[in-house]
């Protein structure tokens, strides 16, 4: 330490002796990382704007033990190594309390090691990968900083395999998933899931982000006899899978993953993505007066109708309110301590998706249990409830 | 049967659409033994500005889809001479080998970032007045919108071959890629002709954007590996060939929807790189190509 951060820091002490005042103003950062960017915007950009409704409504409260919230938003472009990058950044020289986001299951992973080393809570707001949350758990790891309010792909899939199995009655399915993380661990979740039904899928097929041809995929499917497609990747490939169907004039019912609702599948697949169904945490349909708020102060600040992706719009929101209630009950913002709130959080917080009431354990850190996830549908150029 | 049929028409789809791009290497390489790394990008840039006439993104649609299309050739024309006038007249005066490689790829980068601002990082739709509904062939479905790319690379190449052929001006490209000091002592104005053949390749590369948008999605990104492919394309069919541009993209995209099929979907872009390596070690020159000996 030099003269200079010596004085810097005397005059602190100073100055947080004398005004109280001072301390108050000190906000509280915040990290948001997600892809504000690329095929996996719609879902980034939802979450943060949900993530800021949900701040401005608690700085317009009062903030949490007084003092504001300020996020830093960063871009990490769905690609790995931007994710670890900003997980530097932010901890080590913006110093955050805790951070919130995550879209995409493989940067989800290369990132939260060091979360996990600077001992910060670190929310997963929507990335479903079964092992984000699992990365560090006892025996290897004492504590985990890792947590999650959103539907994992364990509990994803097999809601996907009982919407097409039972509700549907197919025994015939195919599988189509990305090659990213996120689609090559959905894929192994659906083939377990099918497993427990005796189902053997009848063609288990891959593509590359940005494949501009499925003919051969779908061909396969076809060609096995699916009844129907199960898939797992994001908005413009499926929007791919689903053209592609057109194309060979072969039409199944497409179930898969909850990015089955994102804006850039329904909008680019059109037609040919009616009637695709996903699990759902969130639907964008007011019917809970919490809801209703919270669609309707989204639409009023962005100034749009349809929600890009609802689903992350609300669990963006719901996050910052566990990590604020966790701030809250711990009484100060010490990254151990807001994880020992977090663990036991005596106040049920009302969030948008659900009542969170003890939405977490030490050994647990998923929020989203499967009664909370329903099935919804694509229908008329938006997600409705399946029926 | 069908099945291969079927395999072997969406590959021819997808084959013709590396071959224009191809192509458009080509054309740059005959005059002035240069490429222009950035042609996947133009392809881009010309989707994207075909969106903004015949899309509603920008406020539109401003124009009718068949009258978009020469307008969007001619900015690909534009781009292609801003490209030749920037990246590659500079590199030719001082008799760089490389540096037209750097500036192309730089310029191609430029044009990617600019666009990611003018028209976002998301992929979106591209109109078309064409039914998406295919119908059959021998038991195999082909949409409209495919015939209509198979046509259209088909038709462009040929008009090109025929202005080369036929017209004073495309003698004047001939002769300078024959022999381009030769042509210059004959009076011809070789650089003029090289900043025209970049126009043209520009040009077929904007007009293969509109082809292809509506059965690839349009987005910035579209072009990168678009133009990788066609880049293959170019080295198995030979850069001297214009022939060899659509048999190379027809064996690529062929390649990669049946091995899709009847090996793995994983492994479905494994062949045209194993039939680039063997063409390299056998054949360099490329299927078509002639072998060009340098004198030194």
């Amino acid at each position: 330490m030099n003269y200079t951060t010596k004085a810097y820091v005397a005059a602190a002490l100073v100055t947080l002796s004398l005004s109280t005042a001072a301390i108050a103003a000190e906000p509280i950062k915040i990290g948001v990382t997600g892809p504000f960017t690329g095929g996996s915007a719609p879902m980034g950009v939802s979450m943060r704007d949900g993530v800021k409704l949900a701040v401005a409504d608690i700085n317009a409260k009062g903030g949490v033990l007084g003092r504001p919230l300020q996020l830093v938003e960063r871009d990490d472009e769905a690609k790995n190594e931007r994710g670890v990058q900003i997980a530097q950044e932010l901890i080590n020289k913006e110093k955050v309390v805790g951070t919130v986001g995550f879209i995409n299951t493989g940067v989800a992973l290369a990132s939260q090691r060091f979360y996990q080393e600077a001992k910060i809570p670190v929310m997963d707001n929507v990335a479903t990968g079964s092992v984000v949350t699992k990365q560090f758990v006892a025996p290897e790891f004492k504590d985990n900083y890792v947590f999650r309010n959103a539907a994992n792909d364990t509990i994803q899939s097999a809601m996907i395999v009982d919407e097409a199995v039972i509700r549907q009655k197919h025994t015939k399915v195919a599988i189509l998933a990305d090659s990213t993380n996120y689609g090559q661990l959905g894929r192994e979740d659906l083939e377990r899931a099918l497993g427990t039904k005796g189902i053997k899928p009848v063609a288990v097929e891959k593509y590359n982000l940005k494949d501009v041809d499925m003919t051969a995929q779908l061909l396969k499917a076809k060609q096995g006899g699916a009844q129907v497609v199960l898939t797992y990747g994001i908005g413009p490939e499926l929007a791919q899978i689903a053209n592609g169907m057109e194309k060979l004039n072969w039409r199944v019912p497409i179930i898969g993953s909850w990015t089955l609702s994102m804006g850039n599948f329904i909008d680019n697949a059109g037609k040919n993505g009616e009637g695709a169904r996903m699990p759902q945490t969130f639907i964008q349909d007011p019917n809970t007066p919490k809801r209703k708020a919270f669609i309707e102060a989204y639409q009023k600040a962005y100034k749009i109708d349809r929600i890009p992706s609802p689903v992350s719009a609300a669990q963006g929101y719901d996050s910052i309110y566990l990590l604020a209630a966790a701030i809250k009950q711990a009484g100060t913002t010490d990254g151990v301590k807001v994880r020992e709130a977090l663990e036991n959080l005596s106040t049920t917080v009302d969030g948008v998706v659900t009542s969170y009431n003890k939405p977490y354990t030490h050994d647990d850190h998923e929020a989203i249990k499967p009664n909370m996830v329903v099935i919804g549908e694509v229908k008329g150029g938006r997600v409705i409830l399946a029926k | 049967m069908e099945i291969l049929l079927q395999l072997v028409f969406s590959g021819i789809a997808l084959g013709m659409i590396y071959a224009v791009i191809a192509f458009g290497y080509q054309l740059t390489f005959a005059t002035s033994g240069t490429l222009n790394f950035g042609q996947g990008e133009a392809l881009m840039l010309g989707a994207l500005v075909g969106l903004s006439l015949v899309g509603n993104i920008h406020g539109g649609p401003y124009l009718n889809y068949w009258l978009m299309i020469p307008v969007v050739i001619v900015f690909g024309a534009l781009q292609g001479v801003v490209v030749e006038w920037i990246g590659v007249r500079p590199a030719l005066k001082i008799k760089s080998e490389f540096g037209w490689i750097m500036s192309t790829i730089a310029l191609a980068i430029i044009f990617k970032n600019v666009a990611e601002n003018i028209w976002g990082k998301d992929d979106l739709t591209f109109p078309t007045p064409l039914s998406a509904t295919p119908f059959q062939v021998l038991g195999a479905n082909v949409q409209p919108m495919q015939v209509v790319v198979v046509l259209g690379a088909l038709a462009m190449m040929l008009a090109v071959e025929i202005f080369n052929r036929k017209s004073i001006y495309g003698k004047a490209v001939v002769a300078t890629s024959n022999d381009r000091d030769a042509a210059g002592l004959m009076g011809i104005n070789t650089s003029m002709v090289i900043t025209f053949s970049y126009a043209l390749s520009s040009a077929t590369a904007a007009f293969a954007g509109v082809l292809v948008a509506p059965l690839t999605l349009t987005g910035a990104t579209m072009g990168t590996a678009l133009g990788l492919k066609a880049f293959a394309v170019a080295i198995i069919g030979g850069l001297t060939s214009g022939m060899g541009a659509i048999v190379g993209g027809l064996i690529l995209g062929i390649a990669e929807t049946l091995t899709g099929f009847y090996i793995s979907t994983g492994y479905k872009e494994v062949p045209g790189l194993l039939l680039l390596l063997l063409v390299l070690a056998i054949k360099p020159a490329g299927l078509f190509g002639k072998t060009a000996i340098k004198k030194v």
